[in-house]
Formats: structure tokens, sequence, C-alpha cells
């Protein structure tokens, strides 16, 4: 190992090489550029659910009454559990955000118990989200008149919930990008969760305690957050407007 | 044996000692509270949003602000982009400037795509002529 052991430190250029030229590891800067060209699929296709929107605005379905279902509870309150399931993103956001912190410090266990919690919020979260699909799925029980394409013929029908070929609530490609925005959204958490469990598993074993640092659990905190950050937007033009 | 490349290592940089610690969670729960207290807001305004006869640009330039509120607080504080070297930032955040400026001309009521004069008329008028049948209502069913 010897021949590799090259002097940096006299080395203030980083054209050079050998020096990180925006002073952090090169792991975390690419999770940055990746979670940027991330970004950019996203805001595309949210540009192009808001250009949906807008030209279809006389029929688009109003979120409110879209969206009313409480879990143990027969009533209905527009958006009350989308607000919650933000909430608990908003909280395994922050536990993960802490899990960085007890890493700066080197503390295993508060690591390790932080990204169980965040683990937890991102499961609850996903569960969730699976509710929400099942209701806007099923539908009402009166349903609504729409033309379908049955047998290849149109004909108008009652039908129930939404799906990828009609939708009761309104314009069919509410329920398109519905479920492609918030379904690549989900795959985003899932995957994080199944990110974060694996640097859970590797904490405990002490894998970033023999390393000196716990710089891995700061780079999937980056990715848990940029999760976070799409459902922000998610949440704004879904719900919201 | 210890692997040595030689290479500054950056992830020992960040380590912190407890009473430095005890500063950064303060500031985190106060991100989070801001967080809770904004999406709160929003809660409400979309809940009362007809009763208080509040308008669609209203709505939308509120909602995209405070959106956008959040999205900084979680970008700089949670994913410490405010801690980054300057040069840093402007390599993240610079092509989202473009990206904005590029939806503000989309959406601009004057000549974008989104508006309704200008582009758009001639575009109704294409449709207007070669669908003459279809009426806003039966548009409406059958989807």
């Amino acid at each position: 190992m010897s021949s590799h052991a090259v002097s940096t430190q006299s080395k203030a250029n980083w054209g050079g090489g050998g020096v990180s030229p925006f002073g952090m590891s090169y792991g975390k800067m690419f999770m940055w550029f990746f979670l940027l060209s991330d970004a950019f699929t996203f805001s595309g296709l949210l540009a192009a659910y808001g250009f949906m929107r807008h030209k279809y605005t006389d029929i688009w379905p109003d979120p409110g009454h879209v969206f009313h279902h409480f879990p143990f509870y027969d009533g209905s309150i527009p958006l009350a559990y989308v607000g919650l399931m933000t909430f608990i993103l908003i909280m395994s956001s922050v536990t993960m955000v802490l899990a960085v912190e007890a890493g700066h410090r080197n503390r295993k266990n508060q690591v390790a118990m932080w990204m169980l919690l965040t683990i937890i919020g991102g499961a609850l979260f996903l569960g969730s989200q699976a509710w929400e699909w099942y209701n806007f799925i099923v539908g009402t029980p009166e349903g609504a008149v729409r033309n379908v394409l049955v047998d290849g013929v149109f004909v108008d029908q009652v039908v129930h919930g939404a799906n990828m070929t009609y939708n009761e609530y309104g314009h069919t490609v509410f329920a398109n990008f519905f479920f492609f925005i918030t379904g690549f959204h989900g795959f985003h958490v899932f995957t994080g969760v199944l990110l974060n469990v694996i640097i859970y598993i590797n904490v405990i074993r002490g894998t970033y305690e023999k390393r000196g640092h716990y710089e891995m659990v700061e780079k999937v905190g980056l990715y848990w957050h940029f999760v976070d950050l799409v459902w922000v937007f998610v949440f704004t033009f879904f719900y919201l407007l | 044996m210890e692997f040595n490349d030689g290479y500054p290592s950056y992830e020992k940089m960040a380590l912190h000692d407890e009473e430095h610690g005890k500063k950064v969670r303060k500031a985190i729960w106060k991100v989070f509270w801001i967080l809770l207290i904004v999406t709160l807001v929003e809660l409400v305004v979309g809940f009362q949003a007809h009763a208080w006869n509040l308008g669609r640009t209203f709505l939308m330039v509120f909602f995209i602000s405070l959106t956008i509120v959040k999205a900084a607080y979680i970008v700089m504080s949670f994913m410490h982009l405010g801690d980054e070297v300057k040069s840093f930032k402007w390599t993240v955040l610079g092509p989202f400037a473009i990206l904005i400026l590029y939806l503000v001309f989309l959406v601009d009521p004057g000549e974008g795509t989104y508006s309704k004069s200008g582009r758009y008329v001639i575009d109704k008028n294409l449709t207007k002529h070669t669908h003459q049948s279809h009426t806003p209502a039966k548009e409406a069913s059958k989807h």
C-alpha cells in the first residue's frame, strides 16, 4: 500500500487531483448529483401534470372531494389523512437528520435508535399510501356515469373508483398522473426504506464504528431527505392546488 | 493495516463534539417546527379555500411560495447544503434557477403556453376547426 501513499497536504489546487473540488467526499458529492438528476425527472412529471391540470380546469376533480377518508372513521374530513402522511414523512426526515448528527459524534447506539425510527416512519408512510390508493381505486358506492370502452365500443355506464382507463371523480388523466407520480414517489420511499435497513444493519454490526465515521448514514440521509422534498411538492400540486 | 491513499478524510472532518451537537440538534428541532406550522397553515387554507372565497391565482402564489420555503429549509438545513462551500451550492442550485425561469416563461400570462391569450388562442381555433362536434359538456362525459 505504500506506493499509494502520496502526500497531498501540499496540494492546495484541486485540479491536480488528490483533493476534492468541493471539499467533500466523492461519495457524498455524487449522491448530490444523482439527486439533482432525479429532481429534474420529478420536475418534468409535475410540469406535465400542471399542463394537463390547466388544460382541463373545468372537469378536474377537487382533491378535497376525492381524498377525504380517515382510518376508523366513517365521516369525511378532506385532506386530513394526507396531512397526517406529510407529518409522518417530515417526522422521519427529522429522525434521519438526528441520526446523522449522532453519527458526527460517533454514538453508535443513538445512530441505531434514530435509524430505526426513520425506518418505522418510512414503513408507516408506505402503508398510508397503499391505503390512499385503495380508497381511490375502490371509489364511492354511488359511482358516476362515464363513457368507457367495453368490447370495442364506447358505452355509458356507472363506474366506481379510478384506474388507468376511467375515473369516477373526473378526467382519466388525473388518475393516470396520480398513479404515476405518487407511484414513482412511493417507489423512491420503498427504495429509501430498503437502503435505510441495510445501513441500519451495518450500524448495529459496528461497520462504521470500525471505520471511524458514519458518512454512509449521511449519504442515505441525503436520499431520504430528497424523498421528503419531493413529497412536499407532490402534496402541494396534487392535494392543495 | 489501514488503507491510506493520501486523500484527505472529509468524512472525519465532519465529526463534532457533544457541545457542538447540542447546537445542531436545537437547529434541527427549530426547522421541524417551521415545517410543521407551514404545513398546518397550508392545510387550513386548502380546507377553507371555498369558504373564504380565495381566488385561484392567490392560492397558486400562496401555496407555491410556502412550498419553496419548506423546500429551502429541507435542502439548506436537513441536507446541510447551507454548510457546503459556495461553489457547490451554485453547482446544485444553478441548474434549478434555469428550470424555474423556464417554468415562469411557460406560465407567463402574456405569451406563455399556459396563457389564455397569444398562442393559446390559435391552438383553440385549430381544435375547434378539426373537432367541431366537441362541446365541453360532451368532453366531460367522455372521460
